[in-house]
């Protein structure tokens, strides 16, 4: 399998995250998307390690997925605070900030 | 067409219809469902790429405990399709074709690059012992250095999750 | 090396203070202190470190050099002007005192970090532990709604721009098969690899997030606007300037061979920036948000130091990054004792207190780059950067332009405090210590304007 298809695989499920990071109001599936576009990463990540015979590339992902883990704990804190004032995880409600 | 090629095919179809299943559906429940199908067709990907600590891991770790925080939050807010409204219509299309444009741009100039082909003769570089070796050797001072962002990512749940005091 | 380990180290300590000490004045204290304590490390790393000498670790993980760590103690000591100044303020955003320096000990660490990486996976988590401490820091005014929008503004933008940067390091690793910054090699036969230069395009994208360069500036004002006074003042300054030095190391270290490959598109970045940044604070009706949008445009200057890739550009960046902060935070500590944020809040400051109009008045002409202050010389020193590698011109005196206009809505704030009448409001008292420390803030802009060598002779 030429590393070649891995590539447009991994590049279109990144432009999908990035895609549905734009689209979308609800500010967890934003948050989602994003997560998708560093499974993206990874995925590409992996299919240069194999390429290369490098374990290096599978401990980048290793750290991908650990600091994805801990932005994901500040996150969702985050959104939940948001959500506690205003009800409602909709992003253009940060519009209001623009006065 | 070998087992390896099937399931290669089988994977990316359902890969990129299930992200396409994460942005399209209205629901939020469905699109973190959809989410971790993805996951787990990334998953299998991981293991015809010979990683399979990084499949086990992925499994665990992203569908398991952070798509299960996701779950936890939406099921908390009691979220569902009606309460997301939509955004116009002009914002949307903007965002698809910013993103198509960008994977077209990208394809078009990577179509001509000259990339080995991979073979599919397992090796282990993928195997816990291979990359625990590496990692406690060339990679330690990351290693022991994201005890720092675990520790700052501890503090900010606390500090933003708890109720202020009224001072 | 030390003072990465030394800040890791007092933020815990920090931590734990805020478990045993109820006192939020003795917590500000002893962060105070334990900076002073990592102000010394850092001088003793720096003076056990002969010149010219470089030394690795951990496999070339970290490559620590001379500048490197002159530029980690003079932002630790812009971190303890910092404190200095703005203690009681942080002290007063909300009950977390003791967590909230942590915070910024762990920041610290990230830009330890980012000034001695040799490694792009060192580089991701050193950004990353910049970033996660400021999304915590903007969100930490609870009692008002627009930091908790800024917090989240911040971290969507944030994690958006690194799965990025991911995206460029992953295609750059698989057009090299490295993550060592120095063991990037690019040239194949004669042409540039596609896939290398996508993965130029997706990290310089990144770092104009990071950096807040236009066209990726829009969640800066926002931000800044929203965040507590006291934090934004740190985001704007040390971490701005770290997060600039990151992107100078890699794109100058790594990516200085061909640099005519990227050149033209990180020009037109830093035109864009100039131009949003200076032509939209002109229009801004509250002293913060001209501040953020003033950062864009000193972002913009910032960005000639990376396009430049010489010696020069180096020596520039140090400048540049000292006497931007300086200013900044000096700037910012008048702001907070303000009551009201606009330019009519300013209204005849220089009646009611002639001391603070008068210090205001040097921060602002410096962030202005009128001679004899450390703006001008930051300035001149990036700009002379450009000018000796010849190949950017036009872009210059574009940058000459923009900063006449920069000088209008300094000079606005001027205007306001001498020549305008009005009962300009202090939200507390400014003590005697206040005015000390803003002396020395002072001293500190002038002599920089005065003998830049004292800081460029390493």
């Amino acid at each position: 399998m030429p590393v070649q298809y891995y590539l447009f695989l991994s590049l279109a499920l990144f432009c999908i995250g990035m895609m549905g990071a734009m689209m979308r109001r609800n500010a967890i599936i934003v948050f989602m998307c994003i997560e998708l576009m560093l499974n993206a990463v990874n995925l590409l990540m992996v299919a240069f390690s194999k390429m290369y015979n490098d374990a290096a590339a599978q401990i980048f992902v290793f750290f991908i997925m650990v600091v994805a883990a801990a932005e994901v704990a500040v996150g969702l804190a985050i959104i939940v605070m948001m959500y506690r004032k205003v009800h409602s995880v909709d992003i253009n409600i940060l519009n209001r900030l623009k006065h | 067409m070998g087992i390896y090629e099937i399931s290669f095919w089988f994977l990316t179809v359902m890969a990129l219809s299930c992200a396409l299943g994460v942005i399209l559906s209205r629901n939020p429940v469905n699109s973190v469902l959809f989410l971790i199908a993805t996951f787990f067709a990334i998953s299998g990907h991981y293991i015809l790429l010979n990683a399979q600590f990084l499949a086990i891991v992925n499994i665990i770790v992203y569908a398991g405990a952070i798509m299960v925080l996701f779950l936890f939050v939406i099921m908390l807010m009691n979220l569902n399709a009606d309460t997301e409204p939509q955004k116009n219509r002009l914002v949307q299309i903007a965002g698809a074709i910013s993103g198509g444009t960008l994977l077209l741009v990208i394809l078009a100039a990577l179509r001509t690059s000259t990339i080995t082909s991979l073979d599919q003769t397992s090796t282990d570089i993928g195997l816990i012992k291979n990359l625990g070796k590496t990692l406690f050797t060339q990679f330690v001072l990351p290693f022991e250095i994201s005890s720092v962002l675990f520790l700052s990512a501890m503090i900010g749940a606390v500090v933003i999750g708890k109720k202020e005091q009224t001072v | 090396m030390k003072a990465i380990i030394a800040a890791t180290v007092l933020g815990v300590i920090l931590m734990f203070a805020g478990l045993f000490v109820k006192e939020k004045k003795s917590v500000a204290s002893l962060a105070v202190f334990l900076l002073f304590v990592l102000l010394g490390v850092n001088i003793w790393d720096l003076v056990t470190t002969a010149p010219n000498e470089t030394l690795s670790f951990f496999n070339n993980m970290l490559r620590v050099d001379r500048y490197a760590l002159w530029f980690n103690t003079l932002m630790t000591g812009c971190t303890l002007l910092y404190a200095l100044l703005v203690s009681k303020e942080i002290q007063r955003v909300g009950s977390h005192v003791a967590e909230y320096f942590a915070l910024i000990c762990f920041i610290l660490c990230g830009v330890y970090m980012l000034s001695t990486y040799n490694n792009v996976l060192i580089l991701f988590i050193g950004i990353e532990i910049l970033s996660i401490p400021q999304y915590i820091l903007a969100g930490s005014d609870k009692r008002n709604l627009k930091s908790s929008e800024a917090s989240l503004k911040y971290f969507l933008m944030g994690a958006f721009s690194t799965g990025i940067l991911l995206m460029g390091i992953t295609l750059l690793y698989g057009a090299t098969g490295t993550f060592n910054i120095i063991q990037y090699t690019f040239l194949q036969s004669d042409m540039l690899s596609p896939m290398a230069l996508a993965g130029i395009l997706f990290l310089m994208v990144a770092f104009a997030f990071k950096v807040s360069a236009a066209p990726m500036h829009m969640w800066t004002p926002d931000v800044y606007d929203g965040a507590p006074t006291p934090f934004t003042a740190f985001m704007a300054t040390i971490v701005k300037a770290s997060a600039f030095v990151a992107f100078m190391r890699l794109f100058s270290v790594s990516f200085g061979a061909i640099s005519s490959d990227w050149m033209m598109v990180l020009a037109i970045i830093t035109a864009a920036t100039l131009f949003v940044g200076n032509i939209t604070a002109v229009f801004q009706q509250s002293v913060k948000r001209m501040l953020a949008y003033s950062s864009i445009a000193q972002a913009g200057f910032m960005l000639f130091a990376v396009l430049a890739v010489n010696a020069t550009a180096w020596q520039g960046m140090m400048i540049y990054a000292v006497a931007y902060s300086v200013a900044t935070i000096g700037m910012f500590a008048v702001l907070m004792k303000m009551k009201d944020y606009t330019y009519d809040g300013f209204n005849g400051l220089a009646k009611k207190d002639p001391m603070l109009a008068a210090f205001t008045t040097v921060f602002l002409l410096s962030l202005a780059g009128i001679p004899l202050t450390g703006g001008f010389m930051a300035k001149y020193f990036v700009l002379l950067a450009a000018v000796e590698q010849g190949k950017m011109m036009w872009l210059v005196i574009f940058a000459l332009f923009m900063a006449a206009v920069s000088a209008y809505y300094y000079f606005r704030v001027i205007m306001a405090m001498y020549f305008k009448q009005g009962n300009a409001e202090l939200n507390t008292e400014v003590s005697a210590t206040d005015r000390f420390l803003l002396a020395i803030t002072v001293l500190l802009v002038i002599v920089l304007g005065a003998a830049p060598n004292l800081i460029l002779n390493i």
